[in-house]
């Protein structure tokens, strides 16, 4: 072999595992190094540089999405998330966090290793994906990046949103299809619009929902749920 | 069974209550005024004594002996023979009855026309009905006139007395009914207010009543205090449950990992086997615990999709599945928690596969509903077992024999899982003969 050895960084809080899955891979020719959180893994990074970064979804004071969320804007490394809940998975690799690939725990190092091999394969032939956030629903792109809405077909005017609806715009369409409560809205949009009270979301999704419907009338995109949620019941695809 | 309410209760106990009161009083009066009619009637002897005393009184002295026995009950007058009010069948037998006492004279017993009071002339004609008159004949040729009645006291209006008070009565007795609806009114508000806390989120707790009665605020503000431990309890119970769940996974996963240095390759297998039935458990546990608390998320399921994706996934693994759709089956949307309601339809699946073998899934749209039937082809499950099949821990054979299936949570969980939908789950008998199990969802429209 004349090609070094591929590193791999283990971000793992259970020392067992991360030493169960570096002596494995190790043996499959790996180099190996483990930090047991987020700072660890921050150390590490300043004197090497891994090919491929395997990281806990649970970890001691920052957690893995915000890792994952902090490494895909600074770096291209690949990262395959490690969750114990299943149900977190479509956030993980889905619209939101951009992982490359995820294993359910308990795993199989066997399954660990392919999946590691296929991550690899795939950054080799291209440069990590720039993650566009662009999403088609209805007839609107959105663009959360650039902070857009677009029309698919261009016969009228986009509508104009202002700063706060468009957050909400970008908090429905990252979570479509899915009941979503006046307080984790808030949660959500907060910082941004620093508006406290709840009525406040009420009457920006109202707003939002007229504008949206002008656009497209009869679309009924945000519908109200019984017992206090609100509902984005379009489906959303992301575009590049 | 007739419902009444608290207020209603209230108000029949005294409605009761004061009609009781009414028919003993009322019993008591018609006893007594019974007994004071023969009373106010004057005896045959005190009529005849005062027929003889008119008589022989000179003319000049008549006056005198007429004021000395007049009284408002009794009041006697001398006058010619002319008639008064008209007699009835009754009168006529009294008449005899007096006759016999007054010695041949003859003798009229009439009931005397009303005086009429011109304000309240119910009450006029009943006091005529008390009162009796008597014409005899005097052998003078005059006409000895007896008007005798019992003493009804009227007050200034010209009601009997009592009647004031018993309007008075009547009106506090309405006011009261009315207050105690108002009083029992907070009672009702407080059982709608329970039935809507949602011990999930951080409650809010029921509204005090300013103005209620102390028994009812301290039963509100017990049931805050219930309320605010329950929600304590099962947020304590639900961070125990994720954090057992943790630590579980973690372990399985140091084991899994660990397994590959098992030597022999079926052992291995095995082992990995166990690891996944456990964390299968603790997901069922998990997801079930996370429906009791109202934990799960809502979102717009395609069922078919879903349905499609386990059939899908066990096909691939050579597992005997198939699903149909029936024609008129269009896009039905559940909203519900995509994971839960897959583990519904696995752990149904896995059963019917488990003991019938095969698992023929089937689809149809009801209305409002959305109805998945699986079908298997074994031997069934007897009717008087079905309810239990869907209690924690109870499997068909009693022995918790692991090898011949699970701790017997799938359908348990299911249920559980089933009804957090707001659906149902029901066991009944395949058109084949083997067990067929039908579950119902409510399917979303966006209104």
């Amino acid at each position: 072999m004349t090609t070094p050895s591929p590193t791999i960084l283990i971000v793992e809080d259970d020392p067992e595992i991360s030493r169960l899955v570096a002596d494995f891979m190790r043996r499959e020719g790996f180099e190996v190094a483990c930090a047991a959180n987020g700072k660890d893994m921050d150390a590490l990074l300043q004197r090497l540089r891994p090919d491929i970064l395997i990281l806990d979804l649970m970890l001691p004071g920052e957690d893995g999405l915000s890792i994952c969320r902090r490494m895909r804007a600074a770096d291209t490394i690949p990262i395959l998330m490690l969750t114990a809940k299943s149900d977190e998975i479509d956030r993980v690799v889905g619209l939101e966090m951009g992982a490359d690939d995820y294993l359910v725990k308990p795993f199989g190092p066997r399954e660990l290793l392919a999946r590691v091999r296929a991550i690899l394969r795939r950054a080799n032939g291209t440069p990590a994906r720039p993650a566009a956030r662009r999403y088609a629903f209805d007839r609107f792109v959105v663009d959360l990046d650039s902070r857009s809405v677009e029309l698919i077909d261009a016969d009228s005017a986009p509508p104009q949103l202002t700063s706060a609806e468009f957050d909400l715009l970008g908090c429905f369409v990252l979570r479509p299809r899915r009941v979503l409560t006046r307080d984790q809205i808030l949660d959500w949009t907060r910082g941004r619009s620093a508006e406290p009270f709840d009525r406040t979301v009420d009457m920006l999704i109202s707003r939002l929902r007229r504008k949206l419907e002008a656009t497209s009338p009869g679309s009924n995109l945000i519908t109200t749920v019984r017992n206090g949620g609100y509902l984005f019941t379009a489906a959303v695809k992301q575009v590049s | 069974m007739l419902r009444l309410t608290l207020a209603t209760r209230l108000t029949l106990i005294v409605v009761v209550g004061f009609a009781a009161i009414a028919i003993i009083l009322m019993t008591l009066f018609y006893v007594t005024s019974r007994r004071e009619k023969e009373v106010a009637r004057p005896s045959p002897a005190r009529l005849a004594a005062l027929a003889t005393l008119i008589e022989q009184t000179p003319l000049d002295g008549r006056a005198l002996v007429l004021d000395a026995v007049s009284s408002p009950q009794f009041a006697v007058r001398v006058g010619r023979a002319d008639r008064g009010g008209e007699g009835g069948a009754q009168l006529a037998e009294l008449r005899d009855a007096y006759a016999v006492a007054l010695a041949g004279r003859a003798v009229e017993v009439t009931v005397p026309r009303a005086t009429p009071n011109p304000r309240f002339p119910r009450v006029a004609r009943l006091l005529a009905a008390n009162a009796l008159e008597f014409r005899i004949a005097l052998q003078t040729g005059e006409t000895l006139v007896v008007d005798a009645r019992t003493a009804v006291p009227l007050t200034r209006l010209g009601l009997p007395v009592g009647f004031g008070a018993g309007l008075f009565g009547t009106i506090v007795a309405l006011l009261a009914l009315l207050v105690m609806q108002l009083e029992t009114r907070p009672l009702a508000r407080l059982a709608a207010a329970v039935d809507r806390v949602d011990l999930s989120t951080a409650a809010p707790l029921l509204p005090q009543a300013r103005r209620s009665a102390p028994e009812i605020r301290a039963v509100i503000s017990a049931f805050n205090r219930l309320q605010g431990r329950l929600s304590e309890m099962l947020r304590a119970r639900m961070t125990l449950i994720g954090g057992i769940a943790h630590d579980v996974r973690t372990f399985a996963t140091r084991l899994r990992l660990r397994v590959e240095q098992i030597p022999d390759p079926a052992e291995q297998q095995r082992a990995i086997a166990d690891i996944d039935d456990m964390i299968r458990l603790l997901d069922d546990a998990l997801l079930s615990s996370r429906a009791g608390a109202g934990g799960l998320s809502q979102e717009m399921v395609e069922i078919a999709t879903l349905v499609r994706a386990e059939v899908d996934d066990r096909s691939a693994q050579g597992e005997a599945v198939d699903v149909t759709l029936e024609p008129s089956f269009t896009d039905a949307i559940v909203l519900g928690d995509r994971l839960a309601l897959r583990r519904v339809l696995a752990n149904v699946v896995d059963n019917a596969i488990k003991y019938g073998r095969v698992a023929h899934l089937r689809l149809s749209l009801g209305r409002d509903k959305v109805v998945v039937t699986v079908d298997d082809e074994g031997p069934g499950i007897p009717a008087d077992r079905r309810d239990a099949m869907l209690e924690p821990f109870n499997r068909l054979e009693a022995s918790r024999n692991r090898a011949t299936g699970g701790a017997g949570l799938g359908l348990a969980v299911a249920r559980s899982l089933v009804e957090a939908h707001g659906g149902t789950i029901e066991i009944s008998t395949a058109p084949a003969g083997g067990a067929r199990v039908m579950i119902e969802l409510p399917v979303f429209r966006a209104s």
